[in-house]
């Protein structure tokens, strides 16, 4: 399995990951000498703000802030809730965010409770690390009551609904109801619920003043690399960058997004949300994986799909049953059966929008696209094989790590 | 304004009397139900179908938007 180095990578573009040093992370006083402190705005002007720089959520669906602040109505009872679980496991930009620029965080869920004239505020996190450093954080500043809770790792549990079920007492699987937090969240109250790096971006946005915007998003991202690429990590880069760009060997198929996100080939595909979608791809969770040469695809993605089988709730028919059987196609189609093919594609097509969270949508996105893009391994294990080990390139999590 | 038959995934057994009720329904390979396309049944017999769901996960709903 590839080893990811856990600093963030030097670069010259940094904001979010701005005086990052290796040991940990940037105390309050370095923060404000890097950023200064974030204006004290009101709805209006933070969703003003949002929509000026084109802001969209950084966990995985990219829905417009501006637009989800507006959904949210304020007072007291709202809550604000930092979704920094990171269940993908492929990404690991949330806890590097957290791990070294928490203030930054921090700051962002200052400006939106402020902004929604609440103190309700919470922040679920799993990896310790992060925990530990958003409390060290939130030990030097007095802005703000903010209840951190550690979840469990697995993939559905850091679904949006997921998240708001814990910090209600329940369970860490979303309801069967698909109600949008900002209707009901915590304790069946009004949610304002984003992505550690959401914060961060607005509490940079914030820091920083309004900066004009031709509509495409504005500033950067954070992304985790695996595989052919210059350096296995989280990397800030500048919207817009081509993809090619991040990967050593341009034309290769690439995942993007995560485990719920596409396969896709990387030319003229650049880092925009939008222009992604357009594409029939999903910037996702900020993962980007190129297959090294040396290691058999198929087999990777078969090892994955029977970590997604793995990670299913178990609350949904189509998923518990679905999602096993897709796999053990891949496994059928890696040993040369001719015939999963068809039965794979119906099966994808079967368990597509049929759960109460995007699981399964998910789940099937990264396998269709992957047999689409693939079509030259596919080929060769059709006569045989393709010879190839499997050397587990992208990260699966081991099975008591994986599970709830 | 017009309701469709929904399925909460969290409740459903795959019984599969809505299969015998909704015309249009068929069943998957693991006996869970896929319902006809949104605006092809009529509410009288969505309304009996949800009646007859032994695992009261077939509702009536508003067609709402799918945003997460």
């Amino acid at each position: 399995m590839t080893t990811l180095d856990p600093r963030p990578a030097p670069t010259t573009t940094a904001r979010l990951l701005a005086g990052a040093h290796p040991g940990g992370a940037v105390g309050l006083a370095e923060h404000r000498d890097l950023h200064g402190a974030p204006a004290p705005l009101d709805r209006a002007a933070l969703e003003a703000l949002c929509r000026e720089t084109g802001l969209r959520g950084r966990g995985g669906a990219g829905f417009p802030v501006a637009t989800k602040l507006a959904a949210t109505p304020g007072g007291r009872r709202t809550h604000v809730v930092v979704n920094g679980s990171e269940s993908e496991p492929a990404s690991h930009k949330d806890r590097t965010l957290m791990r070294h620029a928490p203030h930054l965080v921090l700051d962002g869920v200052a400006v939106v409770a402020r902004a929604l004239g609440t103190d309700r505020t919470s922040l679920v996190v799993h990896d310790p690390a992060a925990a530990h450093a958003i409390r060290a954080a939130l030990a030097e500043r007095s802005d703000l009551s903010l209840r951190v809770e550690l979840t469990p790792a697995s993939f559905v549990a850091g679904e949006a609904r997921s998240v708001t079920s814990t910090l209600s007492g329940g369970a860490a699987v979303p309801g069967g109801r698909r109600v949008l937090p900002s209707e009901s969240g915590v304790d069946g109250r009004p949610t304002f619920l984003s992505n550690a790096e959401t914060f961060a971006a607005i509490g940079l946005h914030a820091c920083r003043g309004r900066v004009p915007s031709d509509g495409a998003e504005d500033g950067t991202t954070l992304a985790t690399l695996w595989g052919d690429v210059d350096r296995v990590g989280v990397l800030e880069i500048v919207h817009g960058t081509p993809l090619d760009d991040l990967t050593a060997r341009p034309g290769r198929p690439v995942l993007v997004g995560g485990y719920h996100g596409t396969w896709v080939r990387s030319d003229g595909l650049t880092v925009d949300r939008d222009a992604l979608r357009a594409a029939g791809a999903t910037w996702g969770a900020g993962v980007v994986a190129v297959l090294p040469e040396a290691t058999c695809p198929l087999g990777e993605v078969a090892r994955v799909a029977h970590w997604l089988a793995q990670q299913s709730a178990r609350q949904c028919g189509p998923c518990t049953f679905g999602l096993p059987a897709i796999a053990a196609d891949l496994d059928a189609l890696v040993q040369g059966d001719v015939t999963a093919a068809e039965r794979l594609t119906r099966r994808t097509a079967t368990v597509r929008g049929r759960g109460a969270c995007a699981h399964p949508d998910g789940a099937t996105r990264f396998v269709d696209t992957a047999l689409a893009v693939l079509h030259d391994d596919l080929a060769l294990h059709r006569h045989g094989g393709c010879g190839r080990p499997v050397l587990g390139v992208l990260p699966v999590p081991h099975p008591e790590e994986g599970h709830r | 304004m017009s309701r469709t038959p929904t399925i909460d995934w969290t409740r459903c057994d795959g019984h599969g009397l809505c299969a015998q009720l909704l015309p249009g329904t068929t069943l998957d390979e693991w006996s869970f139900p896929v319902l006809p396309p949104d605006g092809t049944v009529t509410e009288q017999d969505a309304r009996a179908a949800v009646l007859a769901c032994p695992a009261l996960a077939l509702r009536l709903e508003r067609a709402q938007n799918k945003a997460s």
